[in-house]
Parts: structure tokens; sequence; C-alpha cells
């Protein structure tokens, strides 16, 4: 069985690094965490996913046990269908047009995703996109609760410099054009905006 | 996005509810341009929503610059509740 420990993780963290171990596959999967917004976020993140969850308490927090999921092996053994959606944010504006209105509707976008059935795997903020993800973002609560969801939120690092929003980064992770590139080519869908 | 309680303002016109977004935000309230839930059909489909603590301030700032929405939610449960009466 594999472990993954997230002991003192701060949302999302914990579901995007469950999300991954369970992608990595290998059956059963143990996790120790917190109590809290952690222990309910992956507990509802798995079951959402078909998994079976068993918690049992610990020294210190939980550790559930997450078995089966019918839907992620087959999806993960089928070829084509294998691979993260993937949505690319290239901007903080959606569309041509009026700057101020492509703000409102990027930002309403994002928040919108939090309706859809299925929201895409990870998202890749690039260029102005990461001015987003930057603390002062109207999206930054709709980013956690996407993260909540499994949603892995990434960030170009060399964006964030440009910007000079290095040490402002608020949601999501830090990533490179390696991570970028190997993302879209491997992607099953990717959706740019 | 929305939270029990959390009220939410339907504006019926993307101007005023961008406008009403600015004047708020300017006031440093605790606001947020949101899409409109579902469950409130509205034509521009954005709604603005705060919080009990932060209403008076909001709703006295809208009146003065003529700016009150058309219509005014409160979360409560699942549903939303039409607030009626003078804002």
């Amino acid at each position: 069985m594999k472990n993954v420990d997230v002991r003192g993780l701060s949302c999302p963290a914990p579901v995007v690094s469950v999300k991954r171990a369970l992608e990595e596959g290998g059956g059963e999967l143990r996790v120790l965490l917190d109590d809290g917004a952690p222990r309910e976020n992956v507990t509802r993140f798995a079951q959402g996913r078909g998994y079976s969850v068993q918690e049992e308490k610990t020294e210190g927090g939980f550790a559930l046990t997450i078995t089966g999921s019918a839907e992620l092996k087959t999806q993960a053994h089928s070829g084509v269908a294998a691979g993260p959606t993937v949505l690319l944010i290239g901007s903080d504006r959606l569309g041509d047009g009026p700057e101020e209105l492509g703000r409102v509707l990027m930002r309403n976008f994002i928040m919108t995703l939090l309706e859809v059935a299925e929201p895409p795997d990870r998202i890749l903020f690039l260029n102005t996109g990461v001015l987003l993800t930057a603390a002062g973002s109207e999206v930054l609560e709709a980013l956690e609760a996407l993260g909540n969801r499994g949603v892995e939120v990434l960030s170009c690092g060399i964006c964030l410099d440009f910007f000079q929003k290095k040490e402002l980064l608020a949601a999501g992770g830090v990533t490179n054009m390696f991570t970028i590139a190997e993302s879209l080519l491997g992607a099953r869908s990717v959706v740019r905006l | 996005m929305v939270k029990d309680g959390d009220y939410v303002a339907i504006f019926n016109s993307i101007h005023r509810v961008m406008e009403a977004e600015k004047l708020l935000k300017g006031l440093k309230l605790a606001i947020l341009l949101i899409p409109a839930p579902r469950a409130l059909a509205a034509d521009c489909g954005l709604a603005i929503r705060y919080a009990e603590e932060v209403r008076g301030e909001v709703e006295t700032a809208l009146s003065q610059a003529g700016l009150l929405p058309g219509e005014l939610y409160r979360k409560s449960g699942e549903d939303y509740t039409k607030v009626e009466g003078d804002l």
C-alpha cells in the first residue's frame, strides 16, 4: 500500500497530493492528514471520484485508506482517453475588446468552473494570466475551492518573476516550461483561453 | 461562492454592476463580483456578493450613487430568499 503524508499542509495541497498519488496508480492509498478541512476535502474528493474511504484516528490526526475506482482505472488504461484535461490561461482577460470587460469575463469564467460537472484536471497560468493567482486577485477564493475539488493550479515561474509577483503567489504552485510543455503534449485535451 | 447568510445583489445591467463594483471596492468594502447563481436569472449574469456585516455600508453607498440593485436575495440553506421592501 502506498503512503502519502500531507500533515501540516494547508488546503488545497492535500487534495492535490492525493489526486496525484491516485493518478500514479498502485491500488490502495493510505493518507495521513490533519483533522478539519484537509480531512473533509480529501474525503469528499475521493468519494466524488468513486473511491471508498475508511478512516481511523491516529495520534495528532487521521489516516484515510482509499481504495478502488473502476472509473479511473478504465480511464488510465484506455490509451486515448488517458491524460489530464488542461486549461491554459495565457491572459488575465477573456476575449478581445475592452480590457475592463475582458477582465470581468475571465473572473466570471474561473468562478463558473465551480459550477460545471467536470472541471479541468489542471489549470496553467501564463503571461498576464499569473496576475490571477497572485495576491489581490479576485479569483483566489474560487481557485482554492477548485483546488479542493482536485484541480491542480500552476503558474509560470518566469511570468511571476517578470511581473515581480514571485513572493505574492497566493493560489497553487509554481511551474516551469518543462512541466508546461509536458502537460500540454500529454493532455487528453487542452482548452486555451 | 455564496455562503449561508450572504446577500446577492442583481443589477440586470453589466454597466451598473461594474460601476457598483468599482464604487464599493473604492470604499474598501468586502464585496465580490460573482457569476449570478443559476437559480437567480439575470440578463448580464453577474451579481455582487456581500455579508451581513457590511450590508448597511454597501447599500448606503449604492443608494447615494443611484446604483441600488434591481433585486436582492439572501442565501438561506440551499435556497435564495428575496429581500423585499426598500433597500
